[in-house]
């Protein structure tokens, strides 16, 4: 069979569209982030507690008391995790691309109800959307639309657009025949037979559909925090990275309260909006007799009052807390407002030191955001002027499939940390096993199994080309292809049963002080020597801001240093990042001015404090 | 007044290169061979005319074309071949615009499963067709709420389709139809799906609200007793083809061919009859001199056994201007009874005596 080059297809053909449709990309992105931005000032802008409310007078209204209560009581949960914000935008994100999917979808189902033409031609492109692994659209999204939002929002409505499609069709193809067949007959034109009689009666299996989009764009959530969206899906996303169980799990527990919400909703307003439906629901409780207060739902015009006059609370609220912002003037204000993007891969190096520039650029007056990122997606990111500068580029090793890539698109600000070292590393309690030599005889012990990060690492193909051969270890040995978390989870469960495990492993690294560990010795020095940890920034990003560059170029840590802030951090546990910073910086004086000196007080001559 | 309605030469072909198959059918092929191609020839050379104010009834089995044939009669399935004219325009002529016009106007239709709008109440329902229309509010609730009390459901206006049984189900389906003030009613066998009674129920109404409406009517139906009943005149079609049109007393008396005849086999002949079918023409001339009752041509059979048990000499019919036009002997009455048109033959040991005796 001769090779069929689909793959570089694909690449051209998203080149080309890179390169011809940029404009059209660039107008979707700004009207997905108009609305999401619209959506999202609006749940964010009252108190939770407020918002919780006026969701769970929507739910009294559409199932009644007990559905009012649970909601409240979920969103408070929500609230109580410190996860409000990120819930909100989520459901920001969800419900921006539920509106774009419906918008697309409706019209295509009940064009494809209308043509079998057009039904078989979009059935195998549905087939490909529902079922082509989501991450491969990820990939692409950013690419097109660049980090952030937009990604998110267009992978997540390309992930859910299908059975909205499918369930608008399928749901005008059961209005009964006969049914379309008298409005004709009455002379009815199409589009009222469409408006007056198909989309009626189709309208809850229509609802079922926009029900199933909801679903399924709220699972494509985590994979859309890769992108960068955060939210929840970026909460679950860092507590995989640090596998930080509990966090993740406060975090599921918050995307399935949305969850449970927008099903439950949705298919309630399902029957609350279709005439049939309402008929249907109105039947039932005569007939179950069910006059019981839970079973109450009040008029239209209760939750409409209710909802309005906790949106007017909310907004009087709103418009008092915002006059409560603070505008710091001070000599040290050097960015004077000026955006900066900071994105971070959410390694312990790589949050603390990201942390670290956050707070020192907002003491010297910038407007810092900091994005968590899959490494791929950084890059992508970086070289695409998404984000302004990174902190954690390990090369020359590491990185080096990256920085082939996108290093001539990228600035390389110098190394501010290292040298690191890459290693095979077993537990402690692995006596006889010390150094790569002594790998070999134990193959059987350890099941011939090298427990690896992602196949795309840099680490990983040293291993597999090199490392592996200098030692022999090719056949007695396999290396066992993951993720970085899969990596730490089984290291965790063999450190707990005290079973033999070698992992890929690197430091600095938390798991060295959360575990008694051992790095295997590289006598051939098949590893080569350590990484740098460079700061990269986007082409030219030092030109715009010639201060930011600067400290950037000359800025450096000591381990003790590093340790020290990354301990600090751990301790502080998630959220708390920037709060450890600032007790880090007040326990060691002096170093914002050194590492980021203005004139006046810059240099070594300024005094400390 | 009402107005005619003419089918003339219609085709309907389903499937590829319709022309073709039509220009086939007409040459002489028949359907089986048309099939074997994979096209299929649902209506064949129908031709018919409608006079106002008539009820036309087209007769046959499941599959015969009927269904077909009435949708072409709207507009709502395109003749392969021929035209029809209503009210003197050609339907077939029309672009999609001017036939939903007329569609909305001057024909209306009523389903076989009812087709009422779950989503709508009854007085919405019968005020559909008034919708399309564009009549405003108050005036399309006012006019179907007097169809629906012409149709007996004065009172459900309120109620839900779905809250109804079949037979009001079909009342307001009639409703429906009757609001829009069509002169032409298309009714696909619209009580098939009813109970007998309810059935015959709905026959006698509808034949009650004709004598007021005078509609111009078609009939679809698989019920001989039922075209019977309700036909002016009655087409029976067979395989896409009409094989007899004539009023009943035709169908019945004089069938085309075998296969209507093996049809009016389980027809109630006393149900269709009447005095003018089975009367004796052939007259002497006193019939008419005695005080005893006499027929009508139009008096119904089951009557004229009736009178014929009270009255002692053949049933004397007379016409409109007092005339005698025939006599009826009760012989002939039980011939007809029994599909028997010959006379008695001779008895070998007559016993004439004793039987008049006993009458």
């Amino acid at each position: 069979m001769p090779r069929l080059q689909l793959g570089d297809w694909v690449d051209s053909g998203v080149d080309w569209l890179l390169t011809h449709l940029s404009w059209l990309f660039d107008a979707v992105k700004a009207l997905v982030e108009g609305m999401y931005d619209g959506i999202d000032a609006v749940l964010a802008a009252p108190e939770p507690l407020l918002l919780a409310g006026i969701l769970a007078v929507l739910a009294w209204w559409l199932r009644g008391l007990v559905a009012g209560v649970l909601a409240f009581a979920g969103f408070a949960l929500v609230d109580s995790l410190d996860l409000w914000e990120r819930a909100m935008s989520t459901l920001s994100l969800v419900l921006v691309a539920t509106v774009i999917a419906l918008v697309i979808a409706v019209p295509l189902g009940i064009w494809a109800a209308r043509s079998r033409r057009v039904s078989a031609t979009v059935r195998p492109v549905l087939d490909l959307l529902q079922t082509m692994p989501s991450m491969v659209l990820l990939i692409p999204a950013i690419l097109f639309f660049g980090l952030g939002t937009a990604a998110g929002v267009i992978a997540t409505l390309i992930f859910a657009i299908a059975p909205g499609v499918r369930m608008t069709e399928l749901g005008i193809r059961q209005v009964d025949k006969e049914l379309v067949e008298a409005a004709e007959a009455f002379g009815t034109t199409p589009r009222d037979i469409l408006l007056r009689v198909q989309l009626p009666l189709a309208l809850p299996t229509v609802m079922a559909g926009v029900n199933q989009v909801i679903m399924l764009g709220l699972s494509m959530v985590v994979i859309a925090g890769m992108a960068g969206t955060g939210g929840l899906g970026g909460a679950v996303n860092e507590a995989i990275g640090q596998l930080e169980i509990g966090y993740g799990f406060e975090a599921g527990v918050a995307i399935v309260v949305l969850a449970v919400y927008l099903d439950r909703m949705t298919s309630a307003l399902g029957t609350q909006i279709s005439p049939l439906g309402r008929r249907a629901a109105a039947k039932a409780r005569v007939a179950s007799g069910a006059k019981a207060v839970w079973a109450h739902r009040p008029r239209p015009v209760v939750p409409v009052v209710g909802v309005a006059v906790l949106a007017l609370v909310a907004g009087g609220m709103g418009v008092f807390g915002s006059s409560a912002g603070t505008a710091e003037a001070s000599a040290a204000n050097v960015g004077r407002g000026k955006e900066i993007t900071i994105g971070y891969i959410p390694w312990d190096e790589g949050i603390a030191s990201t942390y670290l520039w956050k707070e020192i650029l907002e003491q010297r007056g910038f407007d810092v955001t900091t994005t968590q990122y899959a490494a791929g997606p950084l890059y992508t990111g970086l070289a695409t002027g998404q984000v302004d500068f990174q902190t954690d580029a390990w090369l020359p090793t590491t990185h080096a499939e990256y920085w082939k890539k996108y290093g001539d698109q990228l600035d390389d600000l110098g190394k501010w940390y290292g040298p690191t070292s890459l290693e095979l590393t077993v537990p402690a309690y692995m006596k006889d096993v010390n150094s790569l030599d002594d790998l070999k005889k134990h193959a059987g012990e350890f099941g011939g199994k090298i427990v690896g990060i992602e196949p795309s690492a840099g680490m990983m193909g040293l291993l597999k080309s090199k490392v592996m051969k200098e030692y022999g270890l090719e056949g007695a040995y396999d290396v066992v292809d993951g993720s970085t978390p899969a990596m730490l989870a089984e290291l965790k469960r063999a450190y707990a049963q005290k079973k033999p495990v070698v992992v890929t492993l690197w430091s600095p690294h938390w798991a060295y002080s959360d575990y008694d560990l051992k790095k295997l010795a590289d006598p051939r020095g098949a590893w080569g020597a350590g990484d740098g940890v460079h700061t990269l920034s986007r082409k030219g990003f030092a030109a715009e801001h010639p201060e930011v560059g600067r400290w950037l170029k000359d800025f450096s840590m000591t381990e003790q240093q590093l340790t020290g802030l990354e301990s600090r951090i751990t301790k502080a546990g998630k959220g708390g990042e920037q709060d450890a910073v600032r007790a880090w910086l007040k326990e060691n004086p002096g170093l914002v001015d050194r590492w980021a000196p203005v004139d006046g007080r810059g240099g070594g001559s300024q005094a400390a404090g | 007044m009402s107005s005619r309605l003419e089918a003339d030469h219609l085709y309907k072909v389903f499937g590829r290169r319709p022309d073709e198959a039509v220009d086939r059918l007409r040459a002489g092929a028949d359907r089986e061979e048309l099939r074997a191609d994979g096209t299929t020839a649902a209506v064949i050379d129908a031709s018919f005319t409608v006079e106002p104010g008539q009820i036309f009834v087209v007769m046959g089995l499941s599959g015969s074309g009927k269904s077909t044939l009435l949708r072409m009669l709207n507009g709502l399935l395109e003749p392969t071949a021929g035209t029809v004219r209503f009210d003197g325009q050609d339907l077939t002529a029309l672009g999609d615009r001017e036939l939903r016009a007329v569609r909305a106007r001057k024909i209306s239709m009523v389903f076989q499963h009812f087709a009422l709008f779950p989503h709508r109440s009854v007085l919405e329902n019968a005020a559909y067709g008034l919708a399309v229309q564009g009549v405003p509010r108050a005036e399309r609730e006012r006019r179907a709420g007097e169809a629906l009390a012409l149709c007996g459901l004065a009172g459900w206006e309120k109620s839900w389709p779905d809250e109804l049984s079949g037979g009001m189900q079909q009342r307001v389906g009639l409703a429906r139809a009757l609001a829009t003030d069509a002169d032409l009613l298309l009714m696909d066998e619209s009580f098939s799906a009813l109970d007998p009674l309810i059935r015959r129920d709905m026959q006698d109404q509808l034949l009650t609200l004709q004598q007021t409406l005078k509609k111009t009517i078609v009939f679809i139906t698989h019920d001989l007793n039922e075209a019977m009943r309700l036909g002016d005149r009655i087409a029976v079609m067979r395989d896409g083809r009409i094989v007899q049109t004539g009023t009943a007393e035709d169908i019945l008396l004089r069938p085309a061919n075998d296969y209507v005849a093996s049809f009016i086999q389980d027809v109630d002949r006393s149900r269709v009859l009447t005095a003018a079918a089975v009367m004796d023409t052939e007259l002497r001339g006193d019939e008419g001199t005695c005080g005893c009752e006499t027929a009508t041509p139009d008096t119904p059979f089951t009557e004229l056994c009736a009178m014929s048990a009270r009255v002692p000499h053949p049933v004397a019919v007379l016409d409109a201007g007092r005339e005698v036009v025939g006599v009826v002997p009760r012989q002939r009455l039980v011939g007809f009874l029994g599909d028997e048109t010959g006379g008695p033959a001779p008895c070998d040991s007559p016993r004439e005596g004793k039987v008049t005796a006993g009458a």
